[in-house]
């Protein structure tokens, strides 16, 4: 752009600011005064990214379920020797020898199931003497809200509400295989309790637990045991590194970094198969709003040619015409993210909450992928109208007029 | 006055297509407007009037000669002159293209390159008569009033060169007068070329230039009939 010096002839002249055009209408009024050609690519775009964000956050925010389930293991670690099937006298001794154990007790590890969105989950029902319970509670931050701890050599089992009320069991009800054949956890127990709290597990007693004859008492049992304060890493590594008389590793343990590889590797598929099938929905909506963006274009296309004619540069008509996409992309992903979280609100308080279902509300992989859409639209809209722009014949689209 | 003319062309033409669909719209013309000169250009219709202008404000590439616009040559590539147009050259279009979403005031305003421009508009608004209607959309006017604030526009810079391109054609003849009298008014600095069917709007004109087939067939003064012989 050759713009010389002007020759000496030439009066001088107020440079080129906006000055009183300060006031021209932006990108803003565009949208604004024009809402008929602009609502389709935002409705379209708004309504794609609340479905999304409805069906992407349950899918992956159901990983809260998985988190509730790990929590406990923040304050404690489980601990099963390697080769043998008990501790013997050596094994414990070497568990004593933990410079960072505080204390640990005897366990045993059943399951619950509860339903979920698709398949089930498990809660843990912890079997602990009857001294260590009300201790457990406290360290993991549960509490009772309802009836009693289970009774020394009794069926009793203290229940998380929430689960419970997935369950449709009350104080009183029984649950087991003993009871239903379906159920998942063995023998027969009565729910004496309910507990609330970050943690969802349930406690059973350890003597009934392991009641000769019973099939309860087949469920190998395991140490739990807990780091002095501030040393749980500490202690976790003596136990990782602990090894027995052969030189091999003496304990498997079943501690925080266990559980969340192991969801992890469940879990692992789930990513490829939502991208795959959110980047298919992203691109051919995109293509879409794309389209529809060069519908609107086309249709403004003696705007464009005039505003060229007059003297506005390609480049500045092709960075409004991005930034009115993008604020376009803006608006959808706004109405869009109120949209679906609105939906989610309802639903997790409707549906999901009274079956026991978590959901991390706010999923960040939700919320990158249900942007995805506004985003690549507009940046694909403000590339394909730059490159029609590129093209325009600005005299051609005034001399037909003018003919 | 050594002047430089705001305007002058040196053989000036244009080809359209080519091959059995080859039009020759302007041919080896040569032109100089001076600042303060109102030129007429008539000629039948398809005699090369409206590409003339588009030529001369740079908006088109010629095929032979060039242009210069205050003493400096226009790029062949009619994007690199869009600063020089914008600041320099107001050109009133056969049809106003009208922004539609736009008031006729952000219209006339639309490309304004100084802090000026705005009272400008307001001034030669009231002077052709649409002041009242600034502020409303193109569709909700007439078309000569959609006419006018196409001509706003084209002055709203206080450019050096106007071009003109039937700018009254849509309009009755006392407001044809009128915004004949505001582009008559700015011939003071400017230069202006107006295109016409109407001989009566030429009034006042310094030169009527007249075109058959491209070609520059006869310069006359204002109303008198035209020669026989090549001008300019
Ligand atoms: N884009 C184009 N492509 C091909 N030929 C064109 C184009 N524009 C104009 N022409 C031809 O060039 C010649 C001159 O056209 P132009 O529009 O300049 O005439 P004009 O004098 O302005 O006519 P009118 O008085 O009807 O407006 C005509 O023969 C026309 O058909
Ligand atoms: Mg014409």
């Amino acid at each position: 752009m050759s713009e010389a010096p002007s020759p000496a002839s030439v009066p001088a002249r107020a440079p080129a600011t906006r000055g009183a055009a300060g006031r021209a209408p932006g990108p803003l009024a565009w949208l604004v005064r024009n809402p008929r050609r602009v609502m389709p690519a935002v409705v379209v775009q708004a309504l794609v990214t609340a479905l999304v964000l409805a069906v992407v956050t349950p899918l992956t925010g159901f990983e809260a379920t998985v988190e509730a389930n790990i929590a406990p293991l923040s304050h404690y670690t489980g601990v099963t020797p390697s080769e043998r099937n008990d501790f013997d006298p050596a094994l414990s001794a070497l568990l004593d020898a933990n410079p960072a154990m505080q204390r640990r007790v005897r366990a045993k590890a059943l399951w619950m199931q509860t339903p979920m969105i698709v398949g089930e989950s498990y809660a843990m029902l912890l079997a602990l003497e009857g001294a260590d319970q009300a201790d457990f509670l406290a360290r993991i931050g549960n509490r009772l809200v309802a009836g009693t701890l289970p009774a020394p050599g009794s069926d009793g089992a203290v229940v998380p509400a929430d689960v419970a009320r997935a369950r449709g069991l009350a104080l009183g009800s029984r649950f087991g295989r003993l009871v239903d054949p379906e159920d998942v956890t063995p023998g027969r127990f009565t729910v004496v309790g309910l507990v609330e709290g970050p943690a969802r597990v349930g406690l059973v007693d350890l003597a009934y637990a392991t009641v000769p004859d019973f099939v309860l008492a087949r469920i190998e049992s395991f140490q739990v045991v807990y780091a002095r304060p501030g040393r749980k890493a500490q202690s976790d590594a003596y136990l990782h590194a602990a090894t027995n008389a052969e030189g091999k590793k003496a304990f498997k343990v079943w501690d925080e970094a266990y559980w969340r590889a192991r969801t992890k590797k469940m879990l692992e598929n789930l990513p490829t198969l939502v991208n795959a099938v959110v980047g298919a929905v992203t691109a051919i909506v995109g293509l879409v709003v794309v389209l529809l963006h060069l519908i609107a274009f086309q249709a403004r296309s003696d705007e464009f040619a005039l505003l060229l004619a007059l003297g506005r540069t390609r480049r500045s008509l092709a960075a409004r015409l991005a930034a009115e996409s993008g604020l376009a992309a803006a608006v959808a992903l706004a109405l869009g993210l109120a949209l679906g979280y609105g939906f989610l609100a309802v639903w997790e308080a409707q549906v999901l909450r009274p079956r026991a279902i978590l959901l991390r509300f706010f999923d960040p992989y939700a919320l990158a992928l249900s942007a995805a859409l506004p985003l690549a639209s507009a940046a694909a809209g403000a590339l394909v109208l730059a490159a029609r722009l590129r093209r325009m014949d600005p005299v051609t689209i005034l001399q037909r007029r003018n003919a | 006055m050594s002047e430089a003319p705001v305007l002058s062309a040196r053989a000036l033409s244009l080809v359209y297509g080519d091959g059995a669909r080859r039009t020759t719209a302007v041919e080896a013309l040569d032109l100089d407007v001076a600042r303060g000169e109102f030129v007429g250009l008539v000629g039948p219709s398809g005699s090369g009037k409206s590409s003339l202008l588009f030529l001369l404000a740079g908006l088109r590439r010629p095929t032979t000669g060039r242009v210069l616009l205050l003493g400096r040559p226009l790029d062949a590539a009619p994007d690199r002159n869009a600063a020089l147009r914008r600041r320099h050259v107001g050109f009133v279009f056969q049809e106003p293209f009208l922004v539609p979403w736009l008031s006729l005031r952000e219209n006339a305003l639309v490309h304004a390159t100084g802090p000026g421009a705005a009272a400008r508009v307001e001034d030669l608004a009231r002077r052709v008569g649409v002041a009242h209607l600034l502020d409303e959309r193109p569709h909700r006017v007439s078309g000569g009033e959609r006419q006018r604030a196409g001509l706003l526009r084209a002055l709203a810079n206080d450019p050096d060169l106007v071009l003109a391109d039937e700018p009254t054609a849509f309009l009755d003849h006392p407001t044809g007068h009128a915004v004949m009298d505001v582009l008559r008014a700015c011939v003071g600095r400017a230069a202006l070329v107006v295109v016409t069917h109407d001989p009566e709007m030429l009034a006042g004109a310094h030169r009527v230039l007249h075109l058959r087939d491209g070609r520059l067939e006869a310069t006359t003064a204002a109303g008198s009939p035209p020669a026989t012989a090549a001008g300019a």
